[in-house]
């Protein structure tokens, strides 16, 4: 059944491909701007022979990584801290409200103004992105809490911490996975925006001096490679949330009894 | 041993208020097993957590030794009627018996020892790896009253800890509580809505009334000590008992 799904899958693949080849070589679009997979794959080998491809690829999984790592750490917690501490949730739920929707990429203007095109400038915006994912995530999770296993916590004489340590933190934890998963995402789609706009060094930024040199080939290949990073980051951020989680009726799946 | 006096809880909120526990005063001696029994919805399940010190009462006060119940007090440990929900499902039995132990700052070894022994004594010694939803009710319920005897309380609040099994398991479980009373003398209060699991069970049986509830009677029970579930139950002492009881919780329920 597996087997038969992935065989499905690269058949689509393939075909999908196929396609891209077929389409420009046949003058259905101009090959100029919508060059065939062939040409792409060549320029996508060029790229991965060069050092300041790689470089490029650093500098963008840096952005990525410290800024998600920011929003993680902050997100969790500040939603520990808010759930918590009392009248703390009603006094910034509506604020919370009130800045999550602002699109990231609004506040581009503001990262160029502090920080011009450094590092900071794409963390501000990836943080940014991340965080509210992973804050709210925690605020569900927390609220989560099962009142019998926080009277037996509260029985058995363990203390505010412990009983954060070991009874809010393992019920809200599949929420915070959720929240990773999706920050994760947004991480990566806020650090590519942030170099192809601002000019930041990175796989974007690489993305814009292709397009402005005419080399369309190569910029695919860029786009290519931004994809298969959003894939890899999905499939990482899923196979730690089942290891994380393998207690979770979500993951545990049927249980003999 | 545990001195309940005066007890009132009255709950107060959206403009409603339900005066859950009127009066209740009542005494459980060291080492005694007490039934609570009383018709559904009548406190039992509040005055359970106001003895445990989980709630405070609106006046009135316990006492466990002498000293006032402000809080959990360190020497009582709770069985849930919800063992489901009080495990928890992120750790494996062991670390379940155990985490009570790590606030009492015992030793690697000690603590070894009690989930041990605690585990060997409702049967579950090779149970330790697996985590509580890969077992059945019943055995998630001895895992519960594992966890409590490693803590080792001078008194035991179990809130209706059978009500979510089936009468087999049950039965076995019923008598676990009398064999683990018997030998380690524990103090147990026992809550529970089943008149012939509180006569079975008790050394003495109180009977509640309905909501807001009072002390109605105290019945000694004087069966021998060693009962089972097959002679105890058809004895004519044992019938008398339960009919005692039995009338107790339907006058209380037309209250009267």
């Amino acid at each position: 059944m597996k087997g038969a799904d992935a065989a499905l899958g690269a058949a689509g693949l393939a075909a999908f491909l196929v396609l891209c080849e077929a389409v420009p070589r046949l003058g259905l679009v101009d090959d100029d701007y919508f060059p065939p997979a062939g040409r792409v794959a060549d320029a996508l080998g060029r790229e991965l022979a060069d050092p300041a491809f790689w470089s490029a690829l650093g500098d963008t999984l840096t952005g990525w990584a410290l800024g998600l790592a920011i929003a993680v750490g902050a997100g969790v917690v500040l939603g520990v801290v808010i759930s918590v501490v009392p009248y703390l949730r009603q006094v910034t739920a509506s604020t919370i409200e009130f800045l999550r929707p602002i699109p990231s990429v609004a506040l581009i203007p503001l990262a160029v103004l502090l920080y011009g095109t450094e590092l900071r400038s794409v963390l501000l915006l990836v943080v940014y992105a991340a965080f509210w994912q992973v804050l709210v995530q925690v605020l569900y999770g927390v609220r989560d809490v099962d009142p019998v296993a926080e009277e037996t916590a509260r029985s058995y004489g363990l203390g505010p911490w412990a009983r954060v340590r070991h009874v809010l933190w393992p019920t809200a934890l599949p929420y915070v996975m959720t929240g990773v998963r999706l920050a994760a995402a947004v991480a990566l789609i806020l650090a590519v925006t942030a170099e192809l706009v601002i000019g930041a060094p990175g796989l974007g930024a690489r993305i814009a001096v292709a397009q402005t040199s005419q080399a369309v080939p190569e910029m695919y290949a860029l786009i290519v490679v931004t994809g298969v990073l959003g894939l890899l980051i999905n499939v990482g951020a899923r196979s730690v949330e089942r290891r994380a989680l393998a207690w979770h009726q979500s993951v545990r799946g049927e249980v003999a009894v | 041993m545990l001195d309940v006096h005066g007890l009132r809880k009255v709950y107060e909120g959206s403009g409603r208020r339900t005066e859950a526990v009127r009066d209740l005063t009542f005494t459980v001696e060291a080492g005694e097993l007490v039934c609570l029994v009383g018709p559904s919805g009548c406190g039992k399940t509040t005055l359970l957590k106001c003895v445990g010190g989980l709630l405070s009462p609106t006046s009135g006060e316990v006492r466990l030794a002498g000293r006032r119940v402000d809080g959990p007090p360190p020497g009582t440990a709770f069985v849930f009627q919800e063992y489901g929900r009080s495990l928890f499902p992120w750790m494996r039995v062991g670390q379940n018996v155990e985490l009570p132990l790590k606030q009492k700052k015992l030793s690697r070894e000690r603590r070894r020892a009690l989930v041990a022994d605690a585990l060997e004594s409702v049967g579950l010694a090779d149970a330790a790896g697996a985590y509580p939803w890969q077992l059945s009710g019943g055995m998630q319920q001895r895992v519960a009253i594992a966890r409590a005897l490693a803590y080792e309380p001078e008194v035991l609040l179990m809130d209706e800890p059978f009500a979510a099994v089936d009468a087999q398991t049950r039965a076995d479980l019923e008598d676990l509580v009398r064999r683990l009373w018997r030998e380690r003398g524990i103090t147990i209060l026992f809550v529970t809505h089943d008149i012939d699991e509180a006569v079975y069970l008790g050394e003495r049986v109180i009977v509640l009334s309905a909501s807001p509830t009072v002390v109605r009677e105290q019945l000694k029970v004087d069966l021998p000590d060693g009962r089972d579930q097959v002679h105890t139950r058809v004895s004519p002492r044992f019938a008398e008992l339960r009919t005692r009881v039995y009338e107790q919780i339907q006058a209380a329920k037309r209250g009267r």
